[in-house]
Formats: C-alpha cells, structure tokens, sequence
C-alpha cells in the first residue's frame, strides 16, 4: 500500500520481510563461519556478498531506496555515496598494500 | 486514509507534507554522510587489521556467537522501530509507545552487549593503547556504540511528548527520521559484524 502522503512509512509488510530475509542472511553468515564451509578468498567473497545482499535488501524494504518516484534525489545521493566509498575504501587499500610491500623490509617467516 | 483529489492537491501543495517529506530527505542525506564516516574507519580498519604488534589479533578476541546474537538482537529492535513508526503514522498512540519501548530496551540490550566486550578488552590488558589494529576496533566499535547511546536519548527525547499529547504531526515527522536513523545504524552494524568479526 502506498499512501500518497506517508509513502510506504505507513505499511508493515516491507519492515517484517525485510526483518525475515535478514535473518535468514544473518544465520547463513554464521553457519559458514562456524562450520568452516569455504576457505581463503572464496569464504571472504561469500561472507561480503552475504552482507552486501543484506544491506540491500534493508536499503529497499526499510528505506525505499529506489522506489520513490521522480526525481530520484535520494537514489542519487544514494549512489554518489557509494562511489565516494568505493574511492575511499578501494583507495586505501590499494595505496596501503603497495606502500607495505614497497617500504616494509622482507620479513624471515 | 481520506485521500484528498489528485487535482486539488496539485493545484494547491500541502504545506505540511512539503515540510514532511524535505524534512526526511534532509535527514537521509546525512545519514549518507555518516555512512561515509564509517566508511572511512572500516577503510583505516581494514589497512590496520595486521598491524598487532605482536598484541591479540581478530581471530583471538572475538567471539562469533556473541557478535551473531548482538545482530539478531539490533535486527529486531530494527524491526520494531520500522512497526513502531508505522504505527505513528496511523497514529496509534499506543503501540507506538510500545513499539519504541521494545526498541529502546533492545537498543539498551545491544549496546550493553558492544560495550561489555570493548571493557573485557581493556581488562585483559588489551585496550587501545596495545596495537594500531586495537585502536581501530576500539574507534569503530566506539563510534557505533556513541551512535546508538545518542539514538537512545534521542528516543526518549521524542516518546515523552507522543506519552503527553498523542501523536501530532510533528512528532510523525520526528519519529520517522529517529527509525531511519536506528535503522541506519543496524545496516552500519552489518558491515561492522562483517569486517571487523569475519576478516
């Protein structure tokens, strides 16, 4: 139900499967830590898909991300946000690693 | 819901729900801006995560069961500010009160919960002081648990008037900006969960 003046704030459907498919998320990540399924790269790639899927799915059923109607300005923020972190985030690590292994003397293991 | 003419609203805007809805776009737009915030010390964190100095790295403090039920528990009361604010906008007195209630003591629950394994740390001799990789998880777990205790006053701030007079249509507008933000801190709380209890 979309109300012209609350939107969706006013329903309950959206926040209680939104709430379900989370849980289900929440318990799959535990379980693949736990039961040490997957190893390495493979466990870390699951493990951020898990959670990016999540983050997703609460930023459409909890706060509508996408779904208003034009002009789209929270979708827009929304997306500027992600490219900023993406600058941020992949930024330092990038930087980071090549400064560990260009600056760091070789370590005896 | 009387829905006014589709017509008749163009012709004439309704004033308080201009308010209303730049109202919420303004607080999602900071809630973007603290988004970038975290992001910026999960990317400290993530260059810092090996930097133990022969201290405890992630693998020997953290314990999975506790950070699972932490997110279960900050899921629900997610989920229960979500109703609570629908219920605002129906405006049911009473189950709003109820509904962030529930949310305020499961808040109370979780950040007890962050805030017990940040003074195990310090007990054990590993607090921020011991390894660059230490300060990180205390600056990120701190920042988030300084998040919820402000979102914790905030609620309470915002309850006392809706318990005195029901729910107006200010007070609609302040919620609804309070359940985007204690939702905003569960999804920081995944990437938290994720980064700092699984990497």
């Amino acid at each position: 139900m979309i109300d012209r003046h609350h939107g969706w704030n006013i329903s309950f459907k959206p926040v209680i499967l939104g709430f379900i498919l989370s849980l289900v998320l929440i318990a799959a990540m535990h379980r693949i830590a736990i039961r040490h399924h997957l190893e390495g790269t493979l466990f870390l790639l699951t493990v951020f898909g898990l959670a990016a899927a999540q983050a997703i799915i609460q930023l459409v059923f909890f706060f509508q991300v996408g779904l208003e109607s034009k002009p789209r300005w929270s979708l827009v923020t929304f997306l500027f946000m992600v490219l900023v972190i993406f600058v941020i985030i992949g930024g330092s690590i990038w930087i980071m690693d090549n400064l560990n292994y260009n600056v760091m003397p070789p370590m005896g293991h | 819901m009387i829905q006014p003419q589709a017509t008749l609203h163009e012709s004439y805007p309704d004033t308080h729900h201009d308010i209303y809805s730049k109202t919420v776009f303004g607080f999602w737009v900071y809630l973007v801006t603290d988004f970038m915030l975290f992001a910026s010390l999960f990317a400290a964190y993530i260059v810092l995560r090996n930097n133990t100095f022969g201290g405890p790295s992630s693998k020997d403090i953290f314990e999975l069961t506790s950070a699972t039920t932490q997110s279960v528990i900050l899921l629900t009361s997610s989920l229960t500010s979500g109703l609570a604010g629908a219920f605002a906008h129906r405006k049911n007195k009473q189950m709003t009160i109820l509904l962030f209630a529930l949310t305020f003591l499961l808040g109370i629950v979780f950040t007890w919960m962050e805030l017990k394994d940040l003074t195990h740390l310090i007990q054990g001799g590993n607090s921020w002081q011991r390894s660059a990789f230490l300060s990180m998880v205390f600056t990120v777990i701190g920042t988030h648990a300084l998040h919820m205790f402000f979102a914790l006053l905030w609620l309470i701030a915002l309850i006392i008037p809706v318990c005195i007079e029901g729910v107006s249509s200010i007070s609609i507008r302040r919620l609804t900006c309070l359940k985007m933000f204690w939702q905003f801190l569960n999804m920081v709380w995944i990437f938290i969960f994720t980064i700092v209890y699984f990497t």
